[in-house]
């Protein structure tokens, strides 16, 4: 799986058993976390087998990028748009929740294309919810206009206290910067290299219509104004610049979840290239005792003797110099 | 590029094969101990002169030798950061695994990143000439290994990139 999928497969998964035993009465109370501190809850009583309460938990966001009202603006509306009347929000949500959502699955459409379409959309609510607010920059983008009372930098969140930003004042095009920071300095080296090859990569033909793309050890011009914390990242910034070809139509849902999810990404491939690395040295080091086992010729000694009986012939010649000496 | 490799090599075997004269020799100062000298250096009769043989500036090979044991020490090149921290990674793994290795120096000798050391025991153990095989051997893995590790890395970069940029199309 090389591109992170939009759906939580749990999710789906505890959503798709519950539509097909619909009837049977059961308990479930399930707590799970995913990538980048997204954590959920889902909760179903025996009184109400198709009622489901699912609640989320997002990451905290930092100083610049502080949620109204405990939700990404523009979240509750994406909510509306994409489940209608099958979900209700509870307001407030649970204690230690972001949100919680009354889900009532005898309301779902009984086309089973649909249906599974939708719950694949229940399973995205992370998508929806944290990639509301620059859905809605996008869209803009989109109908190349510019959003009102915008301000020149938006700061989003994308992982526990920190952010990326967007200049959306242009309506030809939004520009993304994204300050990437690690924790450990391995991890922060494979991330360079990989980070330069976006660059790289863009350049071979074929994608000459993806979004430009620089890489900048130091914090490019559009972050000027921002807080200092904010501009600190020990894998470099990246640049990426939308055009309204990116956005338009079906486009919009990737291009919203790539974006969101940049910095997962490229974190989930570090580790799984030194998971990759471990691997190649324990066959190294397998192969390495191997070729210094071969320098003991013990081993083989013992091998023969238990088997086989050799005997030294003595020729004649051999017997006469014997006697002779 | 080929052509200095073999050479160093090559000097580096025929060193091992005059150095690798190793004879049993009880401690002189403690009773009943028997340690291998050239870590512990306190008799110079007992120690002879250190060969350093280098390649270029950035990789060099150290080979000490005593009575009773050899200690060879590499300097592995390293062109970038990122061969930097592969080379690091790879050789504290090996040294992590120095018991199953025996030769193997738990810890590299100050200013170098991997350690031999070899006593009487394992030249009387394991045949003198596949244990110079197995070190020159074990030097050109290094290098193969670091070098595949480095690929490995940009291939999976160039990947990653590709298809994340192709989602937008």
């Amino acid at each position: 799986m090389i591109l992170l999928q939009s759906h939580s497969r749990f999710l789906l998964q505890t959503l798709l058993n519950r539509v097909q035993n619909l009837e049977k009465s059961v308990e479930l109370d399930y707590h799970w976390v995913e990538f980048d501190d997204v954590r959920y809850h889902v909760q179903v009583s025996m009184k109400n087998p198709h009622i489901l309460l699912l609640s989320v938990s997002l990451p905290t966001p930092p100083l610049e990028a502080v949620f109204l009202g405990g939700l990404p603006f523009g979240a509750i509306e994406a909510i509306k748009a994409a489940y209608g009347v099958i979900v209700q929000i509870l307001d407030p949500p649970r204690d230690g929740f972001n949100l919680t959502l009354k889900l009532n699955l005898s309301k779902l459409p009984p086309d089973e294309e649909y249906k599974h379409a939708l719950l694949v959309k229940i399973a995205s609510v992370r998508e929806v919810v944290l990639g509301a607010p620059l859905r809605v920059i996008l869209k803009y983008l989109a109908s190349r206009t510019v959003a009102p009372d915008m301000d020149h930098l938006v700061a989003l969140v994308h992982r526990p206290n920190e952010s990326f930003f967007l200049v959306p004042q242009q309506a030809e095009k939004v520009t993304v910067v994204f300050p990437m920071r690690f924790k450990d300095s391995i991890d922060t080296v494979l991330a360079t290299s990989f980070l330069q090859e976006f660059v790289e990569s863009r350049r071979t033909a074929g994608l000459s219509n993806a979004p430009p793309c620089l890489w900048s050890h130091s914090p490019p011009l559009e972050l000027k104004g921002a807080t200092d914390d904010a501009l600190s990242a020990n894998a470099g910034f990246v640049t990426f610049v939308i055009f309204p070809r990116h956005v338009e139509g079906k486009k919009l849902d990737r291009t919203v979840w790539n974006l969101s999810t940049f910095h997962a990404y490229v974190n989930y491939h570090v580790k799984c290239s030194e998971g990759f690395m471990h691997t190649r040295m324990r066959r190294r080091v397998e192969s390495l005792i191997q070729a210094l086992n071969r320098a003991k010729p013990d081993q083989e000694k013992t091998k023969k003797t238990a088997h086989t009986r050799s005997f030294k012939r003595l020729s004649l010649k051999d017997s006469c110099t014997n006697s002779s000496s | 590029m080929a052509n200095t490799l073999r050479l160093y090599l090559t000097c580096i075997r025929n060193t091992l094969e005059a150095a690798m004269c190793l004879q049993n020799f009880p401690c002189q100062e403690v009773e009943r101990h028997n340690k291998p000298e050239v870590e512990l250096k306190t008799s110079p009769e007992l120690l002879l002169n250190p060969v350093l043989i280098c390649r270029n500036e950035a990789e060099k090979c150290l080979i000490e030798t005593s009575i009773n044991s050899l200690r060879i020490s590499l300097k592995v090149k390293q062109a970038d950061e990122l061969e930097n921290i592969l080379t690091k990674k790879f050789l504290r793994f090996l040294s992590m695994r120095a018991e199953a290795f025996q030769v193997l120096r738990r810890k590299p000798v100050q200013g170098y990143d991997i350690s031999f050391l070899i006593t009487n025991y394992h030249c009387e153990e394991m045949q003198k000439q596949k244990l110079i095989d197995f070190i020159v051997q074990f030097m050109e893995d290094i290098d193969k290994e670091i070098s595949e590790l480095k690929m490995s890395v940009n291939t999976r970069g160039r990947l990653v990139a590709t298809e994340f940029l192709k989602q937008f199309i």
